[in-house]
């Protein structure tokens, strides 16, 4: 059993971090900012030292300057952490997290298409959820996106005769 | 010749068998229906279907063989009315007989089946072809089953001919009541010639669409599903003649009423199979008709055979 | 025969929204198995950026059609953490009925689905007989079955009375009989047997592994069930049963969800039985403070995840929804190795799944002339107008005749 307070604790205790960065909003949750050079050192703890097992899934926001990322990792006892890191929109790169969840590669899917992050080491397959023709540099979460953005530039479809 | 052709057309050759098929295809399907908790269709849905199905248009895949595609529903429909002719209904005497008839009607009941295949095949849709397949895969282990159980009653009354074999049991009732595990074989295998739940497995609609039939429309389709009712009757008709064989000294209109009854009965019977059903998986499908409707199938030949040595002793 | 490729979807008979499977098989083996997800995409998560809560509470409710209730309480549920609103009790235990009505509906849905993706389309029309009276119930308790709208930011919009309650009840004991019947053919019926044992294995490990949640997990005996784990709305007063099985295939799916089912006509008793008095509204700010939640809730499906991000605005900064299906579906790949042809619908199906909610502007598409064109929601609103008008339905007419009525 892990309860919100002590996994604030041991997450103070093992990386140094300031306990006020570690906020405890209510009742098992957790959430934790950490810069993205300590972001796979810390999730690797989290899951492997911590039991926090499960991937609920990967909230992508677009803060202006910067892209932010925050992954709900869920305890068997039903704590939720959220751990959010960072990256400059400029180089929107993230390193997949496939290899310590597998389930994760739609939620990463998700990010490439909606917000416009390239994610390192994510497995060949279909784009998801966009269409395959959807026009490239056009990311519909990013706050600068509108739907006029696609008058013109999204192609038609071409209707394909037999044979 | 015009009573020849007035058979052959009218009563009870091709009309009676076309209004009679689908009187029987309501009744399965209303069957089926209350069964299922549902209200089902009114009479003349089989008939609003068989119409309305005729007036659409035929398509015709490009890259499929349409003369083939174009021919397969002919021949099913061919098949099954000319097999109708060789079974006794409300008579002991088939309107055609002769030594040897009961393995044509075999044979001809075969056919629908062999143009399934053909016309899925040569439809050249990825559905069809696997539902092609499937229907001759399943061939294979109802086929034989049937044979045997039908056979069997034929050794006992020492006949090849349907029209003697009635007779026989007409005369010597008794016997009849030792054909039950055959009369059960033979339903069973009917329902799988039928392609029918727990048998659909060539048209199984969550797997492969339409199956064999994924590619057929307008009048081509009704032909083939007026084939398929009509091969329903005539099935249930020969059930009826060579293992409920009662009930022909009551003159025409008496026969004809325990011939209606009779077929009445084997089609709820088999309506209320595909009701309590899931769909079989083909492997599973091939493994139960082998490893126990074959089985009963021989043992019922082997009473048969054995009685038939007595008999005659 | 050679390796052949099988496309179940976008349109398929054995599915009911457009997802896309390419299977490769060798006879009637399966070998591999390719998805394409997305073709429903609608965009609700931007669209829940430009409404403001209220409006976007009923957008998210339609994100599906079955598990309504569960985005929309799922939503709310971290607006009203953020704005740090006490729902009333009362409120909160109307919420957890209708919950649970829903979980019922959903799992009577299922097993008619099950029973005609096996052919066995009895136990469909038998199933869903049932699920009507849970529809009527529902219709009954909120005014529509389905997309009840029965939430508000702050508590629920209508009061349950006491009749409608004793209502209820009775409604239990008969579908209580009737899942006992179910029960019974599940357990002794062999063809339902045979086409389900076996099928579509998932392993513990690979369930945990592929972060499997529902019923799905529980067939592969994973003990998660965010009702108990991390208890929302009214649940942590009612005593009930986590359903976990250990066979780990379809059957063990279906024997998970007809159990679920006697749990939630326990659990319905419980909470006609305890439900407190009280207003079952509080008042709500219209803007709600920055800050963010992330609320869990487990839907009939499976968890469902939202994620909500205030800015102070009346409009939310960010609103993230993640439906159980999206997590469920990277077991299937897995579920699928070693089964056959006929198994892919029911192992599809096994998972209940619910490719809207998965796949989250207006856009016409018309393919035909090769026109297209983006509408706004105004536009889109007047276009609908015109239609009807041009068929000859002027609501124009009709409003002001009602009107007058009212007013005589």
């Amino acid at each position: 059993m892990i309860n919100a307070n002590k996994a604030k604790k041991e997450l103070a205790e093992k990386f140094g971090f300031d306990t006020e960065r570690i906020s405890v909003p209510r009742e098992r949750r957790v959430s934790l900012e950490v810069p993205y050079d300590q972001f796979r050192q810390v999730l690797a703890h989290v899951v492997n030292g911590m039991e926090f097992r499960h991937l609920c899934t990967i909230t992508g926001l677009d803060e202006g300057e910067s892209l932010a990322f925050i992954y709900h990792v869920a305890h068997a006892d039903g704590t939720v952490l959220s751990l959010k890191t960072r990256v400059p929109k400029t180089a929107p790169v993230l390193q997949t997290i496939t290899d310590i969840f597998p389930d994760g590669t739609s939620y990463e899917r998700e990010l490439v298409d909606l917000l416009g992050a390239r994610v390192e080491g994510l497995p060949a397959g279909h784009r998801y959820p966009l269409p395959d023709n959807w026009p490239a540099g056009q990311y519909p979460l990013r706050k600068d996106w509108k739907a006029e953005m696609l008058d013109g530039v999204y192609p038609k479809n071409e209707v394909k005769s037999n044979g | 010749m015009a009573l020849a052709l007035f058979h052959l057309l009218i009563f009870p050759g091709f009309l009676f068998l076309f209004v009679f098929a689908l009187a029987m295809e309501f009744v399965d399907r209303k069957l089926y229906a209350r069964l299922q908790n549902r209200v089902g269709p009114p009479w003349f849905q089989p008939f609003a279907d068989f119409i309305k199905l005729s007036a659409k248009e035929d398509i015709v895949p490009e890259k499929a063989d349409a003369i083939m595609f174009r021919l397969m529903p002919v021949f099913a429909l061919a098949a099954v009315v000319t097999a109708f002719f060789y079974i006794p209904m409300w008579g002991p005497q088939a309107l055609f007989s002769f030594s040897g008839d009961l393995i044509v009607v075999i044979y001809l009941l075969t056919i629908p089946t062999l143009t399934f295949f053909l016309a899925g095949w040569h439809s050249t849709s990825l559905f069809s072809m696997i539902g092609a397949t499937r229907t001759l895969t399943q061939l294979f282990a109802y086929e034989v089953p049937l044979f045997m159980a039908i056979l069997a009653p034929a050794l006992l009354a020492n006949t090849w001919s349907l029209s003697a074999m009635t007779v026989f049991y007409d005369q010597h009732p008794a016997y009849a009541g030792l054909n039950v595990i055959g009369f059960i074989v033979a339903l069973i295998a009917l329902q799988g010639k039928l392609e029918r739940v727990p048998f659909d497995i060539p048209e199984a609609e969550t797997e492969i669409v339409g199956g064999t039939f994924t590619e057929y429309s307008g009048r081509l389709l009704a032909l083939f599903r007026l084939a398929i009712d009509i091969e329903a009757v005539v099935g249930a008709s020969l059930i009826a003649a060579v293992f409920l064989p009662f009930g022909f000294g009551l003159g025409a209109a008496g026969g004809f009423v325990i011939y209606v009854v009779k077929v009445l009965i084997i089609i709820a019977l088999l309506a209320l199979l595909r009701t309590v059903l899931a769909r079989l998986r083909i492997e599973q499908m091939v493994i139960f008709c082998w490893k126990v409707v074959a089985p009963a199938a021989l043992l019922q030949l082997l009473i048969n055979l054995i009685l038939s040595g007595v008999l005659r002793s | 025969m050679a390796n052949v490729k099988i496309p179940i979807g976008p349109q398929h008979p054995a599915l009911k929204e457009p997802e896309s499977f390419t299977i490769t098989l060798n006879g009637e083996t399966i070998i591999s198995m390719d998805v394409r997800l997305g073709y429903n995409h609608r965009g609700i998560e931007k669209a829940c950026e430009e409404r403001n809560y209220i409006q976007a509470m009923y957008l998210v409710e339609r994100v599906c059609g079955i598990c309504s209730h569960s985005h929309s309480t799922c939503f709310i549920q971290a607006v009203e953490e953020i704005a740090g609103l006490a729902v009333p009790p009362r409120a909160q235990y109307i919420r957890t009925i209708i919950a649970e009505l829903e979980r019922i509906h959903s799992h009577l849905l299922w097993l008619g689905v099950a029973g005609h993706e096996i052919g066995f389309d009895t136990l469909l029309m038998y199933a869903w007989r049932d699920r009507e009276a849970v529809m009527d119930t529902l219709a009954a308790l909120t005014g529509n079955r389905v997309n009840y709208g029965i939430n508000t930011i702050g508590g629920v919009r209508r009061d349950i009375s006491p009749e409608q309650l004793a209502g209820l009840l009775k409604t239990m004991d008969v579908l209580e009989e009737r899942t006992k019947y179910y029960i019974e053919v599940a357990s002794q019926e062999i063809t339902l047997i045979k086409r389900l044992s076996g099928v579509g294995y998932l392993a513990h490990e690979d369930a945990v592994k592929l972060g499997a949640v529902g019923p799905t997990a529980r067939a592969s005996a994973v003990d998660r069930d965010i009702r108990r784990d991390d208890p929302y709305i009214a649940y942590k007063d009612l005593d009930f049963k986590v359903i976990t099985d250990t066979h780990n295939d379809v059957y063990g799916r279906t024997l998970v969800r007809v159990g679920e089912l006697m749990q939630c006509y326990n659990m319905i008793r419980q909470l006609v039985a305890k439900i407190p008095d009280g207003p079952v509204t509080v008042k709500a700010p219209r803007k709600i403070p920055a800050g963010e939640a992330f609320s869990r809730y487990e839907a009939p499906r499976g968890e469902d995840v939202h994620y909500v991000k205030a800015n102070g605005t009346d409009k939310a900064e960010r609103v993230k929804i993640r439906a159980p299906t999206l997590a469920n579906l990277q077991s299937v790949a897995k579920m699928m190795e070693n089964n056959r042809l006929a198994d892919v619908p029911i192992i599809i199906a096994a998972i209940d799944p619910c490719f809207s909610c998965t796949d989250r502007m207006v856009r016409i598409h018309d393919a035909g002339h090769g026109r297209q064109e983006t509408l706004s929601w105004q536009a889109l609103h007047t276009y609908s107008l015109d239609w009807h008008r041009k068929q000859g339905i002027d609501f124009k007419a009709l409003n002001a005749k009602l009107s007058r009525r009212m007013k005589l």
